[in-house]
């Protein structure tokens, strides 16, 4: 308990200080900023367009696509908020050395690779991302409130899983030396998870929601608002695939650290 | 005397590195059979530090230096060997350990690059747990002594390396360690800069009885710092104790320099004196090298001023970076033969070597 509340101030603290040197330069954030929204603006617009022709997709309506679009930017906005050092691991942390430094603070070495710098321009997909919902819900008069007031505590598990998964993939740099890496094809991935998975053949739909999870990401969280009743059980899941893989992922970094311990490297 | 705070015993290091073949076909045969080496870095070493000592780790570069202070900081856990540093064993219990000590790397940084050092500074109060009145008392001793206050609005990236490492110095004594580790703390800084350094070190030192261990290119570190030095090459201790000690064993000598007035007229290349010979260093003036274990330098001395018509005399002793030189030729020729027939015994191809990578 004294370690999370030691965290969690330490983790305010962190955010505080990083907003501080961001808006020390207003117009290359605004610039950012600016740049994030038509990116997430862009995509929006293909489902939007795709959508103006088809009122109905495989039984989803329009404003429900919406809903699951609008929701999918929730995990993703905060995944991309924290998910910058995860990128740079490789170069900035481990060939550069920087790791000896995470190593000798007396803080968990994850929560600092994690934590230490922020993508902050990404919190847009947040805000965009709940606009959205709110129309949809305006346009969707059958919604479960119980599915409704899940959604934030939903979306922070997914951006878990998210985080998770590219932490754990970020983990194998202690082993491969590897600077492409598996990472970039895996993000493709997050995009099949703002639609609707029934529109997706069995691979995908079993590849989406074991090995690497991101249905349970954006997809399954948003089934119980949209009463969907045959993916409930999936929707109730998302807690434990959130925990596991972020069990997952520390262990698999306790054992990366062990090793760079043995080699240096 | 109490417990040592820092316990190093047949502290080993031994780092399996791959070799790769040049070219196309060495990639491709390493595909299939990687051939390893096994190089040790650190070497069966040995020390006590006793509480407050300051202690100078020298030795040339890739000696194992760096590659012994990662493992007495937690960072790489050794192959084998024991170490108890202030009652952890330093990669075991690191995130217990990390909050009694402090480092400085001098090559790279531990602040925060994009933010101001005042931020840096309070991120470091928030995870060493340091009490806002401590915090503000030991700023204003870090703004007497290093002169940091006026740094504290700039970024890190903004500072020059010698206002950075005023920085980094003052941030690894922030939570007030009772162990200090420094890895070229004077790297790269002017002369005013490291007699900055040295006089803050040598102040917190004392003030704190901070026990310290320093590893340093510049030898004037650790004239001026230290008491006792461990020297190690190829990963082995070869002197630990007095400075002193280490230039009476290795380089006894001592250098007499005079001028002489009239200069004689044949301005020749050396001049007896009784069984002594002066060599010329400049145009009148000469230079003795007694070898202390034979004469006393006064003897010497008293033979200079009888005999010739001297001027202005001076006495000194061989600087330590010509000490330490002195060690590493002696010792490189020592592991010279050793090492001929360890590559004699090796498969064709294959260097056997003792010796490091790592600095």
């Amino acid at each position: 308990m004294k370690s999370l509340r030691f965290h969690g101030r330490l983790l305010a603290l962190y955010f505080a200080q990083y907003v501080k040197a961001r808006l020390a330069y207003r117009a290359d954030f605004a610039t950012a900023v600016l740049a994030s929204f038509l990116g997430t603006a862009a995509s929006f617009s293909v489902v939007l367009l795709l959508f103006s022709r088809f009122p109905h997709l495989a039984g989803w309506s329009f404003p429900e696509i919406v809903f699951l679009y609008g929701f999918s930017l929730l995990p993703y906005g905060l995944f991309s908020v924290l998910s910058l050092n995860l990128y740079e691991f490789a170069d900035r942390y481990l060939v550069e050395g920087r790791f000896d430094r995470i190593l000798l603070r007396p803080v968990s070495p994850l929560f600092q690779i994690y934590f230490e710098s922020f993508r902050l321009e990404s919190l847009q997909e947040v805000v965009t991302g709940t606009v959205a919902i709110a129309w949809a819900v305006s346009r969707l008069p059958d919604l479960s409130p119980l599915g409704l007031a899940l959604l934030p505590l939903w979306a922070v598990f997914g951006a878990v899983i998210y985080l998770s998964v590219f932490g754990i993939l970020t983990a194998s740099s202690f082993w491969i030396e590897d600077r492409v890496g598996l990472a970039p094809p895996v993000f493709n991935l997050m995009a099949f998870g703002r639609y609707p998975i029934t529109i997706y053949d069995l691979k995908v739909k079993v590849l989406l929601s074991t090995v690497i999870p991101f249905a349970f990401a954006s997809f399954y969280p948003t089934t119980l608002a949209l009463k969907r009743a045959d993916f409930t059980p999936f929707f109730w899941a998302v807690p434990a695939v959130a925990i596991l893989f972020a069990l997952l992922n520390r262990a698999l970094w306790r054992r990366g650290i062990a090793r760079y311990g043995s080699t240096g490297s | 005397m109490s417990q040592p705070a820092v316990r190093v015993r047949d502290l080993v290091k031994a780092f399996e590195v791959t070799r790769k073949s040049p070219g196309l076909a060495g990639a491709l045969k390493g595909l299939f059979r990687a051939e390893t080496t096994t190089l040790t870095a650190v070497d069966r070493v040995s020390f006590d530090l006793d509480r407050g000592e300051m202690v100078g780790y020298i030795g040339p570069n890739g000696a194992g230096k760096s590659t012994t202070i990662k493992m007495l900081t937690g960072i790489l856990t050794p192959t084998s060997g024991e170490v108890s540093a202030l009652g952890f064993v330093p990669w075991r219990d690191r995130r217990a350990y990390t909050k009694s000590i402090g480092v400085v790397f001098g090559q790279r940084t531990q602040l925060w690059w994009d933010i101001a050092v005042v931020e840096s500074f309070q991120l470091l109060r928030e995870i060493y747990g340091v009490s806002e009145a401590d915090y503000a008392r030991r700023m204003k001793v870090f703004d007497d002594l290093l002169d940091v206050g006026r740094l504290l609005p700039q970024p890190v990236r903004k500072l020059s390396l010698g206002e950075r490492m005023r920085c980094d110095l003052a941030a690894s004594l922030l939570h007030e360690p009772t162990l200090l580790f420094l890895d070229e703390p004077t790297i790269g800084l002017d002369v005013v800069a490291k007699a900055n350094v040295r006089s803050f070190l040598k102040e917190a030192n004392r003030r704190l009885s901070t026990t310290v261990i320093l590893t340093t290119h510049d030898l004037d570190d650790i004239e001026e710092l230290c008491e006792r030095v461990v020297l190690i090459d190829h990963g082995q201790v070869l002197w630990d104790g007095s400075l002193r000690g280490l230039r009476d064993r290795h380089l006894p000598e001592a250098r007499i320099r005079f001028d002489l007035n009239p200069i004689p007229a044949d301005d020749p290349a050396e001049l007896a004196v009784g069984p002594w010979r002066a060599a010329r260093v400049s145009q009148g003036r000469y230079q003795i090298v007694v070898d202390k274990r034979e004469v006393s330098t006064a003897d010497v001395l008293r033979e200079v001023v009888r005999d010739l018509p001297v001027l202005d005399l001076a006495v000194g002793e061989p600087d330590i970076e010509e000490v330490v030189a002195r060690i590493y030729r002696e010792n490189a020729a020592l592991r010279k033969p050793a090492e001929d027939a360890l590559a004699e015994g090796a498969a064709p191809g294959v260097v056997a070597h003792r010796g490091v990578r790592r600095g």
